[in-house]
């Protein structure tokens, strides 16, 4: 399937656009920008329409550095908007985002009413059209997708303490604003090469979700960058084999789905953060509570007794705690574990392992004395 | 020989209203100073402005006679410890690193050296046997240690901490307080912002008292009055020193 020039271009773009979109997207979501990359996106638009304007090329590079310049811009208006006036961040995105949006949808239907036959097209990059992809633009996003990991790379460590605590950078004194600025440029540099193919109002899923998913399988931030590069590239891949392959879906919102896929599998199966964990977790644990209990209320009942290993009644257990159903489950399990043993037919005793075990639990529920 | 820190008509501004008015300071080295004043007072702003994390309105600060540009390597920060996500993806041992990343230099990215030093400096706070841990899974007061760690690698010679006692149980109160005293002996001066009025004069040398002017700065003996205090917080303090 990969002899197919067009779906080998169209694959090899959306997994280097995966790549490069995974690595930026890791300090986004760990930055908490993970909505300038919603805004940088959509501000892209007006950059388009007005290089093609100005330029009247709808080469890809002419158009990427427009919307790159667009996409500068609206970032620098949104920290100048949140430093100078009262708008608070989160406004001023929001603000900047419908503005830029709105300005690129206007000049974009102003163009499509030019008597000009080569204007059809440039709304392609609302959603983006992978099959407009030729190599020449897979060789320019591979250019620039590792100009940006070389910087990655170099300002590494730079990058991951702007990340976690600027402050102390700066205390540190390194050219903390000017850090920023890079790696914002750099973002900024991720998504614009990924318009042609995903378009400017799905782009920042590809910043957000790979990074979202990776940080589900680990606590390392190098490993969770490769992560999510992976699953970037993956998502790129087969979203790319999905659509070609006769379902006549859209690329860029099936590769979108595809990291969404992901994002959801990730949350479901990943170790100690998963979902599916946790509940197993939250089980055992409640399974474990159950089984203390049970060892407690033996003791209670044998210390009536000389001997603490007199044997109980499992009716007498069952009326202890009214609800929790019948206890031969948890006493079979604290037999296996030795901590309990069978007398007879429905008769149990602790063991004196279990009532090593039963006097300690006993002493920390009661918060100490020794009955 | 200069004061190891010294304020000159400090004054730092928000949007026209002056959080700190006019503050002049001298601290003298191997001294433990405390730096006290009710909520708002500026505790935090202040020492802030004197590592230039805050634009200062006026003034200038000097650290053993030069501003902070000449004397960068000798300043080191315990920033509070709220003031980052803890949940990170990153170890314990990598935290204690970052207090290096500026000695390390550009591209290059910390080797052995660094990792032994910074194992040294958790040994100091008695974090070394949770290295490899993930910092999420630490407790408020192993969150302080760690940070402390990060500041003691920069082998500093004048140390800013913000609150480093806030919250922390009586245990880690005393391995800080005991850290702090080390810093001491060894000539470092320590200037901490503080909330307990009870500990300041079992735990400082000397203290600033603090809301938004200096009300007074020196000795804990000198300055640490009923009168001093009450300027400080109003009518509302409770507990005054004895």
């Amino acid at each position: 399937m990969l002899t197919d020039y067009t779906l080998r271009t169209v694959a090899l773009g959306a997994a280097l656009l995966g790549i490069v979109s995974g690595a930026l997207g890791t300090f986004a979501v760990l930055r908490r920008q993970s909505l300038l990359g919603d805004a940088v996106s959509h501000a892209a638009l007006p950059g388009i329409a007005l290089a093609f304007l100005l330029t009247g090329s709808k080469a890809p590079i002419i158009l990427i550095a427009g919307a790159a310049v667009a996409g500068w811009a609206a970032t620098w208006l949104i920290m100048a908007t949140s430093w100078s006036t009262r708008i608070k961040y989160d406004s001023a995105l929001g603000l900047v985002l419908s503005v830029f949006f709105g300005v690129g949808l206007l000049i974009l239907t102003a163009i499509q009413k030019m008597p000009d036959a080569q204007q059809a097209g440039l709304d392609t990059y609302l959603f983006g059209q992978a099959a407009s992809l030729v190599q020449r633009d897979v060789l320019t996003m591979a250019i620039l997708g590792a100009l940006a990991l070389a910087a990655i790379a170099i300002l590494w460590k730079e990058f991951k303490i702007l990340s976690f605590d600027p402050e102390f950078a700066r205390s540190l004194q390194l050219p903390v604003r000017r850090l920023d600025a890079a790696l914002t440029m750099l973002l900024v540099l991720a998504i614009v090469i990924g318009l042609q193919m995903v378009g400017v109002v799905l782009m920042s899923a590809m910043l957000i979700a790979p990074a979202a998913a990776a940080r589900q399988w680990t606590d390392r931030l190098g490993i969770m960058m490769v992560i999510s590069m992976g699953a970037g590239a993956l998502a790129g891949v087969a979203g790319a084999l999905i659509s070609a392959s006769g379902s006549h879906l859209p690329t860029g919102p099936t590769i979108v789905l595809c990291i969404s896929a992901l994002v959801l599998l990730s949350m479901a199966l990943a170790p100690n953060r998963g979902l599916a964990w946790r509940m197993v977790n939250r089980y055992r644990k409640s399974m474990q509570l159950g089984r203390e209990a049970l060892l407690v209320d033996l003791y209670i009942l044998a210390l009536k007794h000389a001997e603490r290993t007199h044997a109980h009644d499992e009716t007498a257990l069952a009326l202890m705690r009214p609800g929790a159903g019948s206890p031969r489950g948890r006493l079979r399990k604290l037999q296996e574990i030795g901590l309990a043993e069978r007398a007879h037919g429905r008769l149990w005793r602790l063991t004196d392992d279990g009532v090593k075990e039963a006097r300690r639990l006993y002493r920390v529920r009661k918060g100490g004395g020794d009955p | 020989m200069a004061a190891a820190v010294e304020v000159q008509d400090l004054t730092v501004a928000y949007r026209d209203q002056p959080v700190l008015w006019d503050i002049d300071l001298k601290v003298q080295g191997g001294v433990l100073m405390a730096i006290v004043g009710p909520n708002g007072a500026g505790k935090t702003t202040l020492i802030k402005a004197m590592l230039g994390l805050v634009p200062q309105a006026a003034g200038r600060v000097l650290f053993f006679g030069r501003p902070l540009g000449r004397r960068r390597h000798m300043v080191g920060y315990v920033p509070q410890r709220g003031s980052v996500d803890w949940d990170f993806p990153t170890s314990v041992l990598d935290v204690a690193m970052m207090g290096l990343y500026g000695k390390v230099g550009w591209v290059r990215r910390p080797g052995k050296t660094e990792r032994a030093q910074a194992m040294k400096a958790l040994a100091q706070v008695g974090m070394d046997a949770f290295s490899g841990r993930q910092i999420s899974q630490l407790s408020g007061g192993q969150r302080q240690r760690v940070f402390l760690a990060r500041a003691l690698v920069q082998d500093a010679d004048i140390y800013f901490m913000d609150e480093p006692l806030q919250g922390v149980d009586a245990v880690t109160e005393r391995a800080i307080i005991d850290l702090l005293r080390s810093l001491r002996e060894r000539g470092k001066t320590v200037i901490v912002v503080h909330h307990d009025l009870q500990t300041v004069s079992t735990y400082f040398d000397a203290v600033t008292l603090l809301n938004v002017r200096r009300i007074a700065s020196g000795l804990v003996k000198d300055v640490f009055t009923d009168k001093n205090l009450r300027l400080t917080y109003g009518g509302r303090v409770a507990v005054l020193a004895s």
